[in-house]
């Protein structure tokens, strides 16, 4: 029995080694590299739908060039060699011209290494480290904004509106940390606001009383966090607990942008503001309605990497569309023409300080007012007024 | 400026005291565990976080606080540890094998089924339970109208420390005074004296790690309000209930709880005073240094205070 | 016949891609002899002589950035850490040795499964030297096809395998079984245990570091949770011979087979990934209490299991 068991698996496994997919000729197979386990989950799980809703709606039109787009998903555990893994199979066996997805930033440089060497397009979504398109990569575009620009919603909303004279900057040990905490740097000395304090902590960590205590102890105008959703939490509560109180509590994205934030910080979040690179309320085409549907299909709203996800198949639909063949060179050409405006937002991919095929885009402030996320900055984004100057944790209560 | 360094240095004391209280309590059902049956248990962290859910479920299905679901999830984890003792711990110790050190590469499988158990029934977003007075805290300016500086007493905090001392001069009398607690201590010190003795030997290891996982599963229940929840947290944990054990003396309570309030005001120090980032490397060196200084612990410091007069 | 087994099998091996087996296919032959390679160093220290490491990987991440940093700061091609690897891991190796292989049994575990996360917080912390968390990342791999990447992986890994089995074979072997059986007994026979073990240690570092040189120079991206990190690597690295069979010449390459096939399969199936660590340890707890010796080591109870040999043999 177990012999014959054993075999089995070695078939199984022997056969999908040497698999080849069999395309019909009116399909176009899309397969999508993202984490759907692992601690990134939810944000591969959010993307997934995403894609699905995307495309669902370009089918119901048509389809691209009259074919079905038919998509498939890879799970990469947020792994780096998991997901080259993936992308190596789908450029060399399945002959896929071009990839879309992964999440994490060291997954997306793996892949980024990958479609590079083969020449193969590669489209990224939602990953941030500024490094990805600064390697002189000539296959790999990004439509979502690099952490150094992360703030700069937050930066413009402070210069306008705070004027803050000194700032403490808390951040976690990652890269996503570490960057988005160097850039606040040096934007905050370009706009001559002294840094009282810059601290990095472990995530994950139970107690941060003691470095809040010394940031308490330094009296800054704003504190600026970047941290994953549990921290960012903790942190404010925490805050709450010690009473510190500054002009603004500012976070960078990530934790700070989503539900959980609110839902686990409770009263704490109240008129916290934070980067974010897209909200349900935005005035671009399809953002609103795509928001919705979301909404109703799975009960809460999406975050930008849902939206951004949503969007890139539209990219790639349109590069489908313009390129003269489907070979993978042909796609890259259409791809670095693209100049559209998503329900994500405007998608160019420009060479610019340093980046190759980057899209820029502006980043925008939201403030939680009365449990829920409003869009305050850029004011033509607004969907309500500032809070500013917040109340004491004492007057609050 | 003066009175800024004291609100510092204070707040930074008092977090790291409270912070000790359940620490110690985490350490203490390692360190009974080790003490007695000179085992280590690599799955400590995720008996903890089996609690954590349980307390977890308790308070979104049923609204219980999670401050009572202590005592539903400790017997649970009683149990829990007695079916793993028995089922799974006792064969491996009977094997026949190249490696001694069977037992903890066991433990560190058990860890893993229990970690991905819990992805999988309850994927890996993190949960907490908000309970209404999870930011409450006492205030000295609320006692003392004009004091010069401001300290804060974390409410859900104080309470973990309140019932981490109490669970530990509860668990010392139980080890002291009772029968049974003191037929563990036998088992602890020496095996076969106790089993000419009359101890049930098999018995007492059952209920030891039983005892064990109560206690740590004591500890999540308590942790819950003031942390939060996901799948993987028992690694971080288990380290320090190590340290801790290491730091107090296999076997000895009052040296997990002087262990915990060591390392926890050890660490809110290094977090103010030099960087948060460091903190494993800290516990690490702690680890290594009373592993090769000071094997015995706090409690070996204690025995040879009372020996000496 | 056995003896010229290892050839036959390292000759085997090396027409492996003339074959035609495609990348993908080719990956995963790569990953298990590179794991093969990293279970026989871990075999020396653990298997053979006793002390059960649970912190290989910081081995294998110092290895792996002694290659990216000869890239990244020295602009060297990163093919050169894995000779500069051995000095590095073997200084290293001593001085972490130095302080832990005092400890006995499980304390030398843990001190061990401790240094592994050190020296990750370590590389996340040193940013200005490691890159941080942002990683190292090669932009231009040496090839795009494998065939290379496989024949180096396949001469490290039949060297480590003849390098083990010649140590084993030698006195010094003798001395490793020696301290595992009864370190205090082979102390008062005037065995220098403390030599011996720093010895083990340290042959065993260089091994694990050279395949983490390796890994930088295939994978082109590493960073401190990857290379470091302690379920990935260390408890991988000691799955892999607890399963194939500790202290036995076959069993890693067994072991790195199944635990990487079993990986892949695993994966590969929807709804069965999200159970990969649970799966994992369930083997591990099987293993541990029905063939504690690994397949290797119980052959004659799996033979006996599945009906090869009568019961009464």
């Amino acid at each position: 029995m177990m012999r014959r068991l054993s075999a089995a698996m070695v078939a199984f496994f022997v056969g999908s080694l040497f698999s080849v997919s069999l395309m019909a000729a009116d399909t176009f197979e899309l397969v999508i590299p993202l984490p759907l386990t692992g601690k990134q989950a939810k944000f591969g799980e959010m993307m997934k739908r995403s894609y699905e809703m995307a495309a669902e709606e370009i089918n119901a039109k048509g389809g691209i060039k009259k074919k079905k787009l038919v998509l498939g998903f890879e799970d990469s555990s947020a792994k780096p060699e998991t997901a080259r893994a993936i992308v190596e199979k789908l450029i060399d066996v399945k002959k896929q011209p071009i990839i879309v997805g992964e999440y994490t930033s060291a997954c997306a440089k793996a892949v980024a290494a990958v479609a590079e060497e083969r020449k193969t397009p590669y489209l990224v979504v939602a990953s941030a480290d500024d490094n990805i398109t600064q390697q002189n990569y000539k296959y790999v575009f990004r439509q979502n904004a690099v952490n150094d620009h992360y703030g700069d919603g937050v930066v413009s909303f402070l210069k306008a509106v705070v004027k803050p004279t000194t700032i403490a900057i808390l951040y976690e040990s990652s890269a996503f940390g570490t960057s988005g905490a160097d850039a606040m740097v040096k934007d905050a000395e370009k706009a001559g606001t002294k840094i009282v304090l810059k601290e990095k902590y472990e995530a994950g960590s139970v107690d941060f009383k003691p470095l809040l205590t010394k940031v308490k102890a330094t009296r800054p105008d704003v504190i600026y966090m970047v941290s994953y959703v549990m921290d960012a939490s903790l942190l404010m509560k925490q805050i709450k607990e010690l009473r510190i109180d500054a002009k603004l509590f500012a976070g960078g994205a990530a934790g700070f942008a989503i539900p959980e934030f609110i839902d686990n910080a409770k009263d704490a979040a109240e008129y916290v503001i934070s980067a974010t690179l897209w909200t349900p309320q935005l005035k671009y085409p399809g953002a609103q309605e795509y928001a919705e549907r979301y909404r109703k299909k799975y009960g809460e709203y999406p975050s930008y990497h849902g939206a951004s996800a949503y969007s890139a198949l539209f990219v790639v639909k349109s590069a489908l569309e313009k390129a003269k063949d489907w070979t993978p060179e042909k796609i890259r050409d259409a791809l670095k023409v693209t100049d559209m405006t998503t329900a994500f937002g405007p998608i160019k991919f420009e060479n610019k300080e340093g980046y190759q095929n980057q899209n820029f885009m502006e980043t925008l402030v939201i403030q939680v007012q009365k449990g829920q996320f409003e869009t305050i900055w850029p004011l033509n984004h607004a969907s309500k007024k500032y809070v500013f100057p917040i109340p004491t944790w004492r007057e609050r209560r | 400026m003066y009175v800024i360094r004291l609100e510092v240095f204070l707040q930074t004391l008092i977090s790291g005291l409270l912070l000790g209280g359940l620490y110690g309590l985490i350490g203490l059902g390692m360190t009974l565990i080790m003490g007695v049956m000179k085992i280590i248990n690599l799955a400590h962290g995720e008996l903890m976080m089996v609690a954590m859910y349980i307390a977890y479920w308790l308070f979104v299905l049923f609204h219980i606080d999670p401050y009572l679901s202590v005592f539903i999830a400790a017997p649970l984890l009683f149990i829990l540890g007695v079916a793993i003792q028995k089922y799974l711990v006792n064969p491996v110790l009977k094997v026949e094998s190249i490696l001694p050190e069977n037992q903890v590469i066991l433990t560190v499988g058990i860890g893993m089924v229990l970690a991905n158990l819990a992805t999988i029934f309850f994927t890996s977003d993190y949960r907490s339970t908000p309970v209404s007075y999870a930011t409450n805290a006492f205030y000295l300016s609320d006692f003392w109208k004009d004091s010069p500086i401001e300290l804060s007493l974390s409410v859900p905090w104080a309470v973990s420390f309140v019932f981490a001392v109490v669970i530990t001069i509860i668990l010392w009398f139980f080890l002291s005074k009772t029968d049974t607690g003191k037929s563990i201590r036998a088992t602890a010190q020496d095996l076969d004296a106790a089993i000419l003795m009359g101890v049930n030997v098999k018995r007492m290891r059952v209920v030891t790690f039983g005892l064990g996982s109560a206690l740590v599963g004591t500890a999540g229940c308590l942790l819950i309000p003031i942390y939060y929840l996901y799948p993987s947290l028992g690694g971080q944990f288990t380290l320090i209930a190590f340290v801790i054990t290491i730091l107090g003396g296999l076997g000895s309570t009052v040296g997990a709880i002087l262990g915990g309030l060591i390392l926890g005001v050890f660490e809110s120090m290094t977090s103010t005073y030099l960087s948060m980032g460091w903190a494993p490397v800290g516990r690490f060196v702690i680890f290594v240094a009373c592993l090769m200084f000071l094997p015995g612990g706090v409690a070996s410091l204690l025995r040879k205070k009372r020996v000496g007069k | 016949m056995k003896r010229f087994l290892p050839l036959f099998a390292l000759a085997l091996c090396s027409v492996l891609p003339v074959v035609g087996l495609n990348s993908y296919a080719m990956h995963i032959a790569i990953l298990v002899i590179m794991w093969a390679t990293i279970g026989m160093a871990w075999n020396l220290l653990g298997g053979y002589c006793g002390q059960v490491s649970f912190g290989h990987a910081a081995y294998f991440g110092v290895g792996a950035y002694t290659a990216g940093i000869f890239y990244s700061k020295l602009g060297l091609s990163p093919w050169w850490g894995i000779p500069a690897s051995i000095a590095v891991v073997l200084l290293f190796s001593f001085l972490l040795g130095f302080v832990v292989l005092r400890l006995r049994g499980p304390f030398f575990a843990l001190a061990t499964l401790a240094s592994g996360e050190v020296m990750r917080v370590t590389a996340e912390n040193l940013d200005g030297f490691t890159g941080g968390s942002l990683g190292i990342m090669i932009q231009e791999r040496t090839w795009v096809g494998k065939t290379w990447y496989y024949y180096i992986i396949l001469l490290i890994a039949a060297v480590t395998f003849f390098l083990v089995r010649k140590l084993m074979q030698s006195k010094l072997g003798y001395y490793f079984l020696a301290i595992r059986e009864d370190q205090d007994a082979a102390e008062s026979l005037g065995i220098n245990t403390t030599l011996y073990k720093t010895i083990a240690l340290c042959l065993s570092g260089i091994l694990t570091g050279i395949a983490g040189a390796f890994y930088t120079n295939y994978m082109g991206y590493i960073d401190p949770n990857v290379v470091f990190a302690l379920h990935d690597i260390s408890i991988i690295a000691i799955m892999i011979v607890m399963v194939g069979g500790a202290a036995t010449y076959w069993g890693p390459f067994v072991g790195a087979l199944i635990m990487v096939l079993l990986a892949e399969i695993i994966r590969s199936v929807p709804g069965l990934g999200a159970a990969h660590q649970t799966l994992f340890g369930i083997l591990l707890i099987v293993i541990i209490i029905f063939l504690p010796n690994g397949i290797v080591g119980d052959s004659k109870k799996l033979k006996r299991l599945f009906g090869f040999q009568r019961a009464s043999s």
